[in-house]
């Protein structure tokens, strides 16, 4: 009895994570809104949280074309190098 | 005695491919090195051809992948160019997978097939399109799914969050009834020739099916479309979505007599399919409470004509049409792509 395997395997892809910050005092922060409802809302009223409690400024926000969408490659770059931490979401 | 015992060999093979975890849920036709080959065949394709691949997902769907589902499915090697298509529109970015294929929306993946191939391979387009008893349409559509899930990673309950579902996630694919269409078919009218084969694939929640019986102009017809469209239970009523309308019977007659476009019908339903932002707010599908301006506020729920997919199938008999509201305002796109069948089948020259 042979079975033939529909099935594929995701190809295997390095990705380098970025390191944890140690603190977050002062630091640049990245936003990015996924256009989910009230996504840009939440994601504004965590950056003026953080900015209160850790001096964090906003930096660059952006948004995607839809939350189907990947980031573009030039935003991924801009968030890569004008912000020290990213926050990214959400979900309903 | 066991379940099996003295079972035929294929019925324990569909069993394996049951316990592997590798069905939609119905028996699967068991696959042979024969029957692999002649599908590659089909589709004029070498096994290890990329057909398509979802970047997000580090998914890539090879044809010997594409091939073994599509057996899997019922399909014959003559379908597979139509399945490969699909495979090949589902990959294309303005499609963008990965909404449409997990979200809690449960979106059927609807398959619109016109030019000579669906005559050729027997797709249905007339009476029942939608429904049972055709192979070509159960086992296409099927295929496509089976790709989803096994050769896409798109599992109920893992990458597949549909809330409920709906029926047309087994199999979803009809031909356009292309004699007797009172414009060009969807394909041509999407930039394609009208010797073209293609296959639209267009991401939809629900079917709804439209009755009007005492419609003897187009507008009282469209305004039932236009209610239907823009009911305050429909997904994306606070955006701009596609959305498919198939006209059948006796209203594809209705259209064909009255001497109207497919622009004037886009345009029609275009400037009906609207709520008042005070149905919105009441329906809680917009915040805040109804103020005085909002009972002559409009929501459109079309930003171009084009937003209206159109497409003829179905039976002459009957005062029914269908409307098919679209996944997620414009996160997904319907995506039209040319047929490439070999120009000789080797399997029946």
């Amino acid at each position: 009895m042979k079975l033939f395997d529909p099935t594929s395997t995701p190809v295997q892809r390095e990705v380098k994570l970025a390191r944890a910050p140690e603190r977050l005092d002062g630091l640049r922060l990245g936003l990015v809104d996924n256009t989910k409802f009230n996504s840009d809302t939440l994601l504004a009223k965590l950056a003026e949280r953080l900015g209160r409690r850790h001096g964090m400024q906003v930096a660059l926000t952006s948004r995607k074309r839809s939350p189907s969408h990947e980031l573009d490659e030039g935003a991924v770059e801009a968030l890569r190098t004008r912000a020290d931490l990213v926050i990214s979401g959400i979900g309903d | 005695m066991g379940e099996l015992d003295g079972a035929p060999d294929v019925a324990r093979l569909i069993e394996a491919y049951y316990d592997a975890g590798w069905t939609d849920g119905l028996p699967v036709m068991p696959p042979t090195e024969a029957s692999i080959a002649a599908m590659l065949a089909g589709a004029g394709l070498r096994g290890d051809e990329v057909v398509g691949e979802i970047a997000g997902r580090n998914a890539v769907v090879t044809a010997e992948k594409l091939a073994i589902n599509a057996v899997l499915a019922g399909c014959r090697h003559e379908y597979a160019p139509v399945v490969a298509a699909a495979v090949r529109a589902l990959c294309a970015p303005d499609f963008a997978y990965h909404g449409p294929a997990s979200s809690t929306g449960g979106s059927a993946i609807v398959l619109i097939v016109g030019g000579p191939i669906a005559r050729r391979i027997g797709l249905n387009s007339g009476n029942n399109a939608f429904g049972q008893g055709h192979r070509p349409n159960a086992t296409i559509g099927r295929a496509v799914r089976l790709v989803m899930m096994n050769a896409l990673n798109t599992r109920p309950g893992l990458l597949d969050r549909a809330t409920l579902g709906n029926p047309g996630k087994y199999s979803f694919c009809f031909a356009e009834n292309e004699d007797g269409h009172p414009w060009e078919p969807l394909h041509v009218a999407r930039g394609l020739a009208r010797e073209d084969s293609a296959v639209t694939v267009y991401a939809s929640n629900s079917l709804y099916q439209v009755y009007n019986q005492l419609a003897a102009t187009p507008e009282p017809l469209l305004l039932c479309m236009a209610d239907t469209l823009g009911n305050l239970g429909s997904p994306n009523l606070r955006g701009f979505n596609e959305s498919l309308v198939v006209f059948a019977g006796e209203h594809a007659e209705l259209l064909v007599t009255s001497g109207w476009s497919r622009k004037d019908v886009q345009r029609f339903l275009m400037e009906h399919t609207r709520r008042s932002v005070a149905d919105l707010k009441r329906a809680g599908r917009l915040p805040g409470a109804v103020a005085g301006a909002d009972e002559a506020a409009w929501r459109y729920v079309f930003e171009v004509p084009e937003d209206i997919l159109i497409a003829f199938a179905g039976g002459r008999a009957g005062s029914w049409s269908a409307c098919l509201p679209g996944w997620g305002k414009k996160w997904t796109r319907s995506v039209t792509v040319r047929v490439d069948a070999p120009p000789v089948d080797r399997r029946t020259a």
